[in-house]
């Protein structure tokens, strides 16, 4: 990302130099120049900050400042450049050889270990980037749980071709499934009554609560499966959003759960470790899904149901299967998101949020994994970024989507798979 | 090739030491004014200035304004004998939960601001207020009416009446003044505020009139605009009085069709009535009805007098309910500041010693009525009840302490 924000006033040609300058770096290098730049941000970002004008650190990369205090743009500008951009490219380049060779030396271990000394780099980034300040650690655990949101709706609405409008709702049921059971059972409250257990193992009962969670809004997406045997298109898209109403209506009348006032006083359990190994699961169990035979058989029938049945792929089990599968990781993004809230109400999961979900999906492209984190990085990122805009916000947001729309009519990254060995390898 | 990526280097490298150098420059510039703008107290607006109800925001912002104004022209507050002025930052939350759990965190800890006001409506109160104890930060919503937004949560306040009180108030008042023993209900069953409110007030009417004097109890779902239905079998079960606690959007429908249906009686609404244009959207059909709020433009007197008076000149319309309770809870919030005796200028020590001084805050005199905190951070004061007049204005009726 931090290349192209360097490169985007710069024409065509040296954008290709640059990709060109950079294309002996591999992965690895790219997380360890963001590491150092981190650490480098930790040590001495606030004196820097400060002998650049700035009162302390620009938190959403300047963006903030941009906005609100226009007089502190140089010093924002340079502290991305110092900060961020410079060291994360000094880093790549000329560690370059250094990471070729530990890469190759990954490489020719299992991919499960490659994979998780990547990962384990790419949480320290995230770990010391969130540690700086609270804000930063919210947006980040919003903008993951978007990442497991987007990625299921994608199934859906990418690669099976449905257009459905039900993910506020699995959404929904899981999080007050999650709600239910750590208030329920961990916490003293007055809906339910003292505390049944204690929270001392919170690290396994919580992903615990969150399968069961999945399972129960899994449950919930037979109720869009079955119609879906007799409907395509127009009508299921219609059957759908009537699920996510039916149950924000339920859930408002549902005394027990707190009607419209909603619930509150989750255990603050969506710690950044917990939200981090479970979407990256998410993502990686979501991938293998969709490069599986099953992944193939969705496809399939979205490009054409009577022809993938004559070629004896199960069409209702494929489209019962779609369904649940992403309902459940639906139903777990809702279950975390809860517990990052700590407060859920009926009214959250409502059109607004359905909008959302859809905009991070048709923008990010539809058929990608890629695509997906894509999508849902940048409108959480911007969603956040360009809220001190107020009204202009909501004019900026859509006219991007619209112009993604005309230039790129299926979204930034579309039909690319995900090939982990190919972003994993050397590269020279 | 070679060439112009060489270049690219070199105008970056130029480029970053313009910067370096500018920023230097920028440092002894800005060590000047430092100094001076040292002295300063940052509040927090977490407010809905977009989404769905845009109108609470700006009232909230306007009454905010004015009292920045007014202090900083007086050349700032005055705390332990020190002279700071105030600086205010809003924060837009959307009217959504999530994004005012991001405003409030970015308040108190980007921003580092001493104190919290607002988010207004429930649904982003009981989130924010979370996050505002959490770090230590005194907060006070001035309009939130669930309890859950400040139950166990010592930092957070509120600046209005909870319904508990506002539910028997109306019907105490419905059962004097029209000798009501049958009363109807028609509310939101979707929307927090008035379920809540419907419920006190069935409840309260009960143990006034014996179980079933509240002869209908019907309900309809947030954005209906049809309610003959409902209305019909209201009017069949023929109450004496109809209890409406909807919001200003709805009520002139509802008013408009009970009318229309052949209701004569009078109708009874809640606090909700009095904030965004109701008059304009009711004209005529609303006059003559009653409800209960927390204060009374019309015919007001003293500091109440001068807030509306000073709001009207500026911004060309009369305050509503949230203008006046943001008012009170700015200046309480004031008071407590002021009433600490000093700031020590750590954050952590100032925000602790602000929400003990606001817990300590007894019968502050604000345009609202007299405020006192229960131990809860829910304030004991008045209501008042005001009757549309002939000239749609919301004229003082009865005032109706606990």
């Amino acid at each position: 990302m931090h290349q192209t924000t360097s490169t985007a006033s710069h024409p065509r040609g040296s954008l290709e130099l640059v990709r060109r300058f950079f294309a002996n770096v591999p992965l690895l290098a790219w997380f360890c120049g963001a590491l150092v730049a981190v650490i480098l941000e930790r040590a001495v970002g606030l004196s820097m900050a400060q002998s650049l004008g700035m009162p302390r650190i620009p938190v959403l990369f300047g963006f903030l400042v941009f906005l609100k205090q226009p007089a502190l743009i140089p010093g924002a500008l340079g502290y991305v450049l110092l900060m961020n951009i410079l060291p994360i490219c000094i880093t790549a380049k000329i560690g370059a050889p250094v990471f070729n060779l530990v890469s190759r030396i990954l490489y020719k271990m299992p991919l499960v270990v490659t994979a998780l000394v990547h990962l384990a780099v790419l949480y320290a980034v995230f770990h010391f980037w969130a540690d700086v300040n609270a804000y930063r650690m919210i947006m980040l655990k919003m903008m993951l749980i978007s990442i497991l949101l987007t990625l299921s709706l994608n199934v859906i609405n990418g690669y099976m071709g449905e257009f459905s409008c039900s993910h506020p709702g699995f959404m929904a049921l899981g999080a007050y499934a999650a709600s239910l059971f750590t208030v329920g059972l961990f916490v003293n409250d007055q809906l339910f009554g003292p505390a049944m257990m204690t929270s001392d193992y919170a690290v396994v009962f919580f992903p615990l609560g969150l399968f069961f969670t999945g399972l129960v809004s899994a449950l919930g997406a037979l109720v869009i499966a079955i119609p879906s045997f007799k409907t395509r298109g127009d009508y299921l898209a219609i059957i759908s959003l009537a699920f996510t109403f039916i149950i924000k209506s339920v859930l408002e009348n549902l005394e027990f759960l707190g009607g419209p006032r909603g619930l509150s006083g989750q255990p603050d359990w969506s710690s950044l470790p917990m939200v981090f190994i479970i979407v990256v699961f998410g993502v990686w169990v979501i991938n293998n899904f969709v490069t599986s035979t099953m992944g193939k058989a969705l496809n399939a029938v979205r490009d054409d149901e009577i022809a993938a049945e004559a070629m004896t792929v199960d069409t209702r089990k494929t489209k019962i299967i779609a369904f649940m599968f992403a309902a459940f990781w639906a139903g777990v993004a809702g279950g975390l998101f809860a517990h990052v809230l700590r407060f859920v109400n009926p009214s959250t999961f409502g059109i607004q949020k359905l909008a959302e979900v859809l905009a991070m999906v048709y923008f990010g492209g539809l058929n990608s994994v890629y695509g997906s984190i894509v999508g849902a990085v940048s409108i959480s990122l911007l969603g956040e970024a360009l809220r001190p805009l107020e009204i202009l916000k909501w004019i900026i947001i859509p006219l991007l989507l619209i112009l993604v729309m005309i230039f790129r009519p299926r979204g930034l990254i579309s039909f690319k798979e995900f090939n982990i060995h190919n972003l994993l390898k050397p590269r020279g | 090739m070679k060439k112009s990526l060489v270049g690219l280097m070199s105008l970056t490298v130029v480029f970053l030491l313009a910067m370096v150098l500018s920023g230097c420059g920028e440092k002894e510039q800005a060590d000047a004014p430092k100094k001076a703008v040292e002295n300063v107290i940052k509040i927090g607006f977490p407010i809905p200035l977009t989404g769905d109800i845009p109108d609470v925001g700006e009232s909230s912002k306007n009454a905010a304004e004015m009292i920045l104004k007014q202090v900083n022209e007086a050349g700032g507050l005055e705390v332990g004998g020190v002279k700071y002025k105030l600086q205010f930052i809003y924060d837009d939350n959307e009217s959504k939960a999530e994004s005012a759990v991001a405003a409030t965190t970015k308040l108190i800890t980007v921003d580092e601001v001493l104190a919290i006001i607002g988010p207004q409506a429930s649904k982003q109160a009981v989130p924010a207020g979370g996050v505002a104890d959490n770090y230590k930060t005194p907060m006070i919503s001035p309009w939130s009416t669930n309890p859950n937004a400040t139950l166990n949560r010592p930092y957070v306040f509120r600046g209005c009446f909870l319904d508990p009180f506002q539910g028997p108030v109306a019907a105490n008042f419905v059962t004097d003044e029209f000798g009501a023993t049958k009363a109807a209900v028609l509310y939101d069953i979707a929307s927090d505020y008035p379920k809540g409110l419907a419920e006190y007030f069935k409840k309260a009417f009960e143990e006034l009139h014996g179980p079933g004097s509240v002869v209908a109890f019907e309900t309809f779902t947030t954005k209906d605009v049809d309610f003959s239905a409902q209305l019909t079998n209201i009017i069949r079960a023929n109450p004496d009085v109809l209890f409406v606690p909807q919001y200003y959007n709805e009520v002139p429908l509802i008013v408009k069709q009970a009318g229309a249906l052949g209701w004569d009686k009078p109708i009874m609404g809640s606090d909700s009535w009095g904030s965004g244009d109701l008059m304009g959207l009711c004209g005529d059909d609303c006059k003559g009805h009653f409800f209960s709020t927390h204060y009374a433009a019309a015919g007001a007197t003293g500091a109440t007098k001068d807030f509306i008076e000073g709001y009207q000149a500026v911004y060309g319309k009369t305050p509503d309910d949230v203008a006046a309770l943001t008012w009170d809870s700015v200046n309480i919030m004031l008071q407590a500041i002021k009433d600490t005796g000093g700031l020590t200028g750590n954050l952590a020590n100032d925000r602790e010693a602000v929400k003990n001084a606001l817990g300590a805050v007894t019968n502050f005199d604000g345009i609202t009525g007299e405020m006192t905190f229960t131990p809860d951070g829910d304030p004991i004061k008045c209501a008042v009840v005001v009757k549309i007049d002939d000239e749609g204005q919301f004229s003082f009726y009865e005032s109706v302490c606990p």
